[in-house]
């Protein structure tokens, strides 16, 4: 199997899924990059999580009250879906459509809107905008239910505009007016929610999308140069055929699946670092009749995403680092207690799951790491990575046996960097890990002393690896 | 003018209260998924809750007429403790023994929460256990345990004694996908709960199989997941019928008699709950008119006993209840 087939198939699935162990990677090599490419793009023709199972044996998880079982499940989710990109779309759409818990104070709510994330992720998006718009939980965080015929809130049609679809603006011009912002508001008027049961004594209900036409602004409007008495349907189709929402979606999508970009506000006046890709994304949007997944198709199977350039060039979001770190070690891949407070782990590296900062969402990129999530992120990797008692930590303790009776400590290092990538690291932290390694000389597991030796001494180095600069990198 | 009667002509099924509220201690329940009855009505409710609400799961001890009594039992794996409680059962002489699918063990209890001891221990082996799910103790003290990923029943003494086994992986007749529930009938008869295949099966007391009742669907006598079976002094058999969200009873020959829904009406502990919360009061009116259904209605019901009096009492699990149907003979008004 050839090393950049390999590395290639490994970019893919730390991009478009949550990492995969050594073995998964070499399966997928074997199947073929366009094979996956689909496989992961048809999420529909492969059997999902067995829902059932769950249920059974975490029933909790099942219209969960609390927001930390929401989160709990979201994760397994994330660890154990065979539909890798349907949670990595979920992520990426609560990135980006941000409703928080701190307000919404319905874990269950969360939960349905990862859902619909979940489900409808990779669909259109022009349906995707009509189901974010009738998701109570939205509608809740950003006051359109106070938004009124004759007392109107403009906070969705605000962000909606720009948060949402067409952003502030694109190539130095403004996307939109005060006026638009105004409209779009008013038609969105009589959006609504239904009156759910309260929380006790049974439990809350779902909360429900409901229409009430004697709440809704029926007049004419004006919305981005088109007239007439429009309601939200039109709006959206609107917004859906505009040349910003492509630039917008095409942005995100890049700065999510290939390369850190500028924070979402400095996009009207900085340039996408790569023109070509964006136009050949936003190409795919229209082609398509906005298909979320025909967009994915290019990007997944394009040259800039395939560049050995882009690969380590992008900083693991919290939610990335703990569940790919999971994934590797094979920890969680069956139903089991004990995921609540691995759950927790993005948090602490300043990812709140289902609760972020702003509706602006978290800023990425190299904005994750500061001095203590930096502290997080290592003790983390390397906790796991480092005991061999794990299956997946196993596994990559007997690969690396069985590349020869007897490893040199380059042997050694390059072997470890590899199986735990191939991760490519600079001079200097080659130089770090082959000194320790030297240390200790070279490494024989013929006997039960030397294979137990033989396994500490990879725990200890994949624990050095997960310390390095380039481990924070995907 | 004639009646055209069709179905049942000896039985009513009337629902008679509600017990419960969803509650992490004291008067309620949380993620309950199985309880046993006494021979004073007093019911056991074994809460599973979830690991961030270990205060959560605990056994309840209440009557049928909502009058609290205790509540003992905690998350952990020390004795006494529990990781994932999944059945509960009482001996003759009426003391409580609990399953635990993760611990892979049976822990013992007087009714007063007292730990009296623990056995099992997990594999593949004759009696060896892989998550033990359901557990019924008969009238000569075998007691008999769903052993689900074994794909059998496994029969012991009281003190964990190994006595015999029927059943294997598999969808033939007498075979197991993660079984569950568990009863035994008047007649000696054992009851299965055939859970990953839809149906109940039906077994003599040493195993020989008898029956199977079901399929998969949500139509007459399809099940989508049963959970939990009890069978009556009529030899009735009622199945909860966990993801289509009812109790369907079958005649002792496994023809479809009918179904239960759920016909809540709230509980004095509700009532308790909500008295001092006059928003919460305003708000649940608005819904009700909206949506009488959600609070009425089963949701995933998971375990159904037979009390003292013939009444069917089922344990509907995410609404935290237990819900009490009278079987009359009479015609009653529904």
């Amino acid at each position: 199997m050839a090393d950049q087939d390999v590395a290639l198939m490994a970019h893919l699935l730390r991009r478009a899924a949550f990492g995969a162990s050594r073995d998964e990677i070499e399966a997928k090599v074997a199947q073929g990059y366009d094979n996956v490419v689909e496989e992961l793009l048809t999420p529909q023709e492969r059997p999902g999580i067995e829902d059932d199972l769950l249920m059974r044996y975490q029933p909790a998880y099942h219209e969960a009250a609390a927001i930390e079982t929401n989160i709990q499940a979201w994760v397994y989710r994330m660890i154990n879906n065979p539909r890798q990109l349907q949670e990595k779309m979920a992520l990426f759409w609560h990135m980006i459509f941000c409703a928080g818990h701190s307000k919404i104070d319905s874990g269950q709510e969360m939960g349905r809107m990862i859902q619909m994330f979940r489900d409808h992720g990779m669909g259109n998006f022009r349906d995707l905008l009509y189901r974010l718009s009738t998701s109570p939980a939205m509608v809740y965080y950003l006051d359109n239910n106070e938004s009124h015929k004759e007392a109107l809130n403009e906070n969705y049609g605000r962000e909606l505009l720009e948060l949402f679809s067409l952003g502030v603006g694109k190539d130095e011009e403004f996307n939109y007016s005060e006026d638009d912002v105004k409209a779009c508001a008013r038609a969105f008027t009589g959006w609504n929610i239904a009156p759910p049961y309260p929380p006790f004594p049974y439990g809350r209900s779902p909360w429900d999308f409901r229409f009430d036409p004697a709440d809704h602004d029926d007049s004419e409007k004006t919305f981005l140069g088109e007239t007439g008495n429009l309601n939200g349907d039109d709006v959206l189709d609107i917004i859906a055929r505009q040349p910003a929402t492509a630039r917008f979606l095409a942005r995100h999508l890049y700065n999510y699946f290939v390369a850190d970009d500028v924070q979402i506000p400095a996009w009207r006046l900085t340039p996408p670092a790569d023109m070509a890709a964006i136009d050949a994304l936003e190409q795919a949007y229209f082609d398509s009749g906005y298909e979320i997944s025909a967009m994915l198709r290019v990007l997944f199977n394009s040259d800039f995403f395939k560049a050995e350039g882009v690969r380590y060039a992008k900083v693991k979001n919290p939610a990335e680092m703990v569940v790919s770190t999971l994934r590797m070690v094979g920890e969680h891949r069956e139903i089991q207690p004990g995921l609540f407070e691995l759950s927790q782990e993005p948090k602490y590296m300043g990812m709140d799951l289902m609760n972020p900062p702003t509706v602006e969402g978290w800023h990425t990129g190299r904005e994750w790491i500061d001095s203590g999530t930096l502290v997080e992120r290592i003790n983390f990797a390397s906790d796991l990575l480092g005991n061999t008692e794990l299956p997946g930590v196993q596994s990559l303790v007997d690969r690396l046996m069985a590349r020869g009776d007897t490893l040199t400590p380059d042997q050694f290092v390059e072997g470890c960097l590899d199986l735990t990538g191939p991760l490519t690291v600079t001079d200097d932290t080659l130089t770090e890990l082959r000194s320790h390694a030297l240390k200790g000389g070279d490494l024989s597991h013929g006997s039960p002393a030397e294979r137990a030796d033989f396994a500490r001494r990879t725990g200890e180095m994949f624990q050095m690896i997960a310390a390095t600069a380039e481990f924070q990198f995907e | 003018m004639s009646t055209h009667f069709f179905g049942l002509t000896d039985r009513t099924f009337e629902y008679s209260h509600s017990v419960g509220r969803n509650e992490f201690a004291g008067t309620g329940f949380r993620n309950p998924v199985d309880f046993a009855l006494d021979s004073d009505g007093v019911a056991y409710v074994l809460n599973r809750s979830y690991e961030n609400r270990p205060d959560g799961v605990r056994i309840t001890v209440c009557t049928l007429d909502e009058e609290y009594v205790t509540e003992f039992g905690t998350y952990g794996e020390e004795d006494g403790n529990f990781i994932w409680p999944s059945g509960i059962a009482l001996d003759r002489e009426e003391r409580l023994y609990v399953t635990d699918e993760w611990l892979n063990r049976v822990s013992i209890f007087t009714r007063d929460g007292e730990f009296l001891g623990k056995w099992g221990v997990g594999g593949s082996g004759d009696g060896e256990l892989d998550r033990p799910a359901g557990i019924a103790i008969s009238a000569d003290q075998t007691v008999y345990i769903t052993d689900s990923r074994n794909g059998r029943v496994q029969q012991f003494t009281l003190d964990g004694q190994y006595l015999g086994q029927f059943g294997r992986p598999g969808q033939g007749n007498g075979e197991f996908d993660l079984p569950w529930g568990i009863a035994l009938g008047q007649d000696g008869l054992v009851y299965v709960a055939d859970w990953r295949n839809d149906r109940v099966q039906v077994f003599t007391a040493d195993g020989q199989w008898q029956a199977s009742f079901g399929r998969s669907g949500s139509g007459v006598g399809e099940f989508n997941r049963p959970n939990g079976v009890a069978v009556d002094a009529d030899g009735d058999i009622c199945v909860t019928d966990w993801l289509n969200n009812r109790v369907q009873i079958l005649a002792p020959d496994g023809r479809f008699l009918t179904q239960l829904v759920g016909d809540h009406v709230m509980s004095q502990w509700g009532k308790d709950k909500l008295v001092s919360n006059p928003d919460m009061i305003r708000q649940r009116a608005l819904a009700y008119a909206n949506n009488p259904g959600y609070e009425r209605n089963f949701a995933h019901p998971c375990a159904v006993k037979i009390d003292s009096q013939g009444r069917i009492c089922v344990l509907d699990h995410t609404r935290g209840r237990i819900q009490v149907y009278n079987k009359v003979k009479e015609p009653a008004l529904v």
